[in-house]
């Protein structure tokens, strides 16, 4: 017994040993905490990225979130893209798209194209993937996007047409414009019909797709590894691999871009964060149009939001500057309609209507006109972790303004997302924070779920003459009517202040020095493509 | 006449037969809590995109909607079979999150309890052999510290010092990504892994990844093992049979070192396993914190999404270790001390 305890202490103090041997070796290599090796030149670097994102899927037909999504831009193609720096559709596996009807969209496909397990593409591949996507209809994919194509989870087979392996036809029960936009989205991504289940999902560690690169990778909430496609069709990537590191918060992140651990740290720093990284040694900040938005929505049934002079004398107290710069230094601007600025049709109706900066003298006229007493008493409901932490300064200003004018005594109330997003359908919020992140860059989608029955959050806003616009929009492929019914439900929409736009988010980076490209691919479809990134 | 006491067997088998029940309210507890909180996985994931009438077809067609009992007979069927189930929002089976990162948290835990017990039996016995002095005073208020302090700010702490300040060591993950992505993994555990690649810068990278978050959940554990050893020491010093070693003319050092101290770390290695529970919810913590993609860290991102299955399984997996450790325990304890019976 002797021998076992003697032999049991000098296990521990081995081991205690062995720990310090290894906090010594911390102590002298420490200072080359870069860690990528990275080497080569740029055709050979291998690019790091932080990221507090998580992945959910990477088979089209069950993402609908941005990581996902941008893995499967840049493991997959869809018919169409948006390229760096535009905002429209232009063809991509297709070499031309077009309209023969409001309701017929035909694209021809290019040719000699190969997925990555060497299968050539054709357009039996296109019309698989629609259909499974729509058949599988996941319970967190994108399949209502194809509403205009077919119902979620039913395939009647008249849908597409393929009348040669390079030619696709869609059929729509509905004129919409925005097809080609929807086309360029991650859920309308193809994938092979020879190895893709029809009715099932596939594994996310074998994606095979088209595009610039491979996923050879993938361990969920740890890391994603792309490698390049040297039999990609296109330009290739200007690096040979990319790895995705993920990380749980934003400190650890922070560390990492600090550290050298990652080279992009890309969603989602904090704006003290990126304000503290600025001008550090070593690292660059970059910022590009972003088209993500947040907003304030009343239930117009519920007093005090049901009447039109409280939503309007709100609008002209809110000051948006301030938010933008007291609350998130700067990292985001003031955004004066429900279309950011940045997409076709976008124009600032609410700075037309009410101006650029609060004015109380107006909104005490509203109430007054409406012979509404003062204060107004209303209840603000607010979320704090799932539109970012800053949400919690963004409501506690908003209230500041509004009770600044004597108009409105304020109750903020919040609940975490997972009740709050039940709550906010249930007609009890009078007045609460929302968000809109784009599925496709265009007016139509921060338009079209907004506003027709009452909006996708239940806020019951009905307006004849808006429903009227969205149709013409939506039938028209005519840029100049559909800008036209743009602007006119912009305008209508600012008049009534169901809502009321607060900022617009930009996409920011910060980046170690050496690394290119994060700009170019900072542009309103928000797609991030790596292949464009470069490392000394 | 005094009633005789049962035999070990009868307590063993005793012992066991309460396994079960233990298990069942544990995981009917986890059921219902789990369904009591607000959300679903579908509402997590989209409820800030589709209408209502939208997210409650998909509830419906993912079976969310069905009711409670059926939902609670489908999880306890399941679990009788060892089947946990695949996870509702990645489609990754339980097990293999179980294997994956039940892996790292392994490694972890093992190398916090190394520094634990180093840590803990070194400074308690030394406290507990420089009895109120002022060394003693120190360990004891050390103890008291890093058991009072959260796993989470202790880890902060320690990445602003040695990872942002000094920059001497990485401040999260298992190993630096590139080293991530080249190690092939045959066991999971990286130590091991990359002694198998036999690399050793790889090697090396690992063992700084490590250091930090072991000392972290180490250093809690060692605080409970401070003030143990140090009170055990003092009780064995007060013995009899230390007396009469002392009578005998042993010299002191002999006395302290091969009597006093070896008995004083007996009841500690009861104790030690009852420290399991209080290193898995620690881990949690300790691998938020450090980004070490353990069990822990998994069930957090999983709790976020709603996701029932992932949950349950690995609560489920946590019970499940820490009743046979318990078990285990008890055996010994009650193999040691014939007292101990039902």
């Amino acid at each position: 017994m002797r021998t076992r305890t003697s032999r049991g202490l000098r296990l521990f103090v081995l081991a205690a040993a062995v720990v310090a041997l290894a906090a010594g070796c911390g102590s002298s290599s420490g200072s080359s905490s870069g860690g990528s090796g990275g080497g080569g030149g740029n055709s050979d670097a291998t690019i790091i990225m932080g990221t507090t994102d998580t992945a959910i899927h990477f088979d089209p037909a069950n993402a609908y979130d941005l990581h996902s999504w941008n893995i499967i831009y840049n493991v997959y193609d869809e018919l169409m893209t948006i390229p760096p720096g535009g905002n429209k559709p232009v063809p991509s596996l297709a070499t031309s798209c077009g309209w023969d009807d409001p309701k017929t969209y035909t694209c021809h496909l290019r040719s000699g194209v190969k997925f990555q397990n060497g299968d050539p593409l054709t357009s039996k591949d296109v019309e698989f993937s629609f259909q499974r996507s729509i058949v599988i209809n996941g319970d967190q994919g994108a399949c209502y996007l194809f509403s205009s194509l077919a119902t979620c989870g039913k395939w009647k087979g008249n849908e597409i047409s393929t009348p040669d392996p390079q030619t696709v036809t869609f059929h729509l029960t509905q004129p919409d414009a925005t097809w080609p936009f929807i086309l360029a989205t991650g859920a309308a991504a193809i994938v092979p019909s020879s190895v893709y289940p029809a009715t099932k999902l596939q594994p996310d560690d074998q994606p095979i797709g088209t595009g610039p690169y491979k996923l050879v990778k993938y361990q969920p909430g740890v890391q994603t590894v792309l490698e390049r496609n040297d039999a990609y069709w296109g330009t290739p990537a200007k690096n040979a691999r990319v790895l995705i590191q993920y990380y749980k918060d934003t400190p650890s992140l922070k560390l990492a871009i600090q550290g050298g651990d990652v080279d992009i740290a890309f969603r989602n720093l904090t704006p003290t964060d990126i304000s503290s990284l600025r001008g550090q040694s070593g690292l660059q900040v970059v910022e590009g149009q972003g088209i993500e938005i947040r907003y304030l929505v009343f239930n117009v049934k519920l007093p005090p939001s049901d009447q039109l002079a409280v939503r309007r004398s709100i609008a002209y107290l809110i000051d948006r500057q301030s938010i933008a710069h007291n609350v998130y230094n700067d990292t985001v601007q003031p955004l004066y309609s429900m279309v950011p600025a940045g997409l076709f049709g976008h124009i600032d109706s609410y700075k037309t209507e009410y101006g650029a900066t609060p004015n109380p003298d107006l909104a005490k006229k509203e109430l007054t006109d409406a012979g509404i007493n003062t204060p107004v008493p209303i209840t603000i409901w607010w979320t704090p972790t799932h539109y970012g932490g800053g949400s919690a300064d963004e409501y506690t200003e908003i209230k500041r303004e509004l009770e600044g004018s004597g108009l409105f005594k304020v109750t903020l109330k919040s609940e975490e997302w997972d009740q709050y997003a039940v709550d906010r359908g249930k007609d009890i919020f009078p007045a609460f924070q929302l968000g809109w992140f784009p599925d496709y860059p265009d007016a139509d989608d921060y338009s079209a779920y907004f506003y027709p029955n009452g909006g996708f959050w239940n806020g019951h806003y009905d307006n004849p003459q808006i429903d009227k616009a969205i149709d013409q929009e939506k039938a028209s492929t005519d840029p100049s009517v559909r800008e036209a019914a743009f602007a006119k439900i912009q305008t209508l929409a600012a008049k009534d202040a169901p809502t009321i736009p607060i900022w617009q988010g930009k996409q920011i980076a910060v980046v170690r020095d050496g690394v290119s490209g994060v700009q170019e691919t900072f542009d309103p479809a928000y797609i991030f493509r790596f292949w464009l990134i470069s490392k000394t | 006449m005094a009633k005789p006491t049962t035999s070990l067997r009868t307590y063993a088998l005793t012992r066991l037969a309460l396994v079960l029940p233990m298990l069942w309210i544990l995981l009917t507890l986890v059921f219902f809590m789990m369904r009591v909180a607000p959300g679903d996985p579908v509402t997590a994931a989209l409820g800030g995109r589709l209408p209502e009438q939208e997210l409650q077809q998909r509830r419906h067609a993912a079976g969310y909607d069905k009711p409670l009992i059926v939902q609670y007979v489908d999880y306890l069927g399941n679990v009788a079979r060892l089947n946990f189930g695949t996870t509702i929002t990645d489609d990754r089976p339980v097990t293999d999150v179980i294997i994956e990162n039940g892996s790292a948290t392994l490694e972890l835990t093992f190398w916090a309890m190394v520094v634990a017990l180093s840590v803990g039996i070194g400074l308690g016995l030394l406290a507990g052999r420089l009895r109120d002095s002022g060394a003693d005073v120190s360990i004891r208020m050390f103890g008291i510290v890093v058991y009072a302090m959260p796993a989470f700010f202790l880890g902060f702490l320690a990445q602003l010092l040695f990872g942002e300040r000094l920059g001497w060591l990485p401040t999260s993950g298992r190993a630096s990504p590139e080293v991530q992505f080249l190690l092939p993994t045959h066991t999971h555990l990286y130590l091991i892994d990359a002694i198998i690649y036999g690399d050793w810068a790889t090697f090396k990278d690992v063992v700084l990844h490590l250091i930090l978050p072991a000392a972290t959940l180490g250093l809690i554990i060692a605080g409970v093992l401070i003030r143990l050893v140090r009170v055990n020491v003092l009780q064995t010093m007060k013995g009899d049979y230390i007396e009469a070693a002392r009578a005998r003319g042993i010299d002191e050092k002999s006395v302290v070192y091969r009597h006093a101290f070896k008995n004083a770390l007996v009841p500690v290695v009861t104790v030690l396993g009852l420290q399991v529970a209080l290193l898995m919810s620690g881990a949690v913590l300790t691998e938020t914190t450090f980004n070490w993609p353990g069990i822990g860290f998994e069930l957090v991102r999983y709790l976020n999404n709603r996701d029932y299955i992932a949950v349950q399984g690995i609560i489920t997996f946590f019970a499940l270790i820490v009743i046979f450790i318990s078990l285990l325990i008890d055996f010994v304890n009650a193999w040691i001390d014939p007292r101990v019976r039902y």
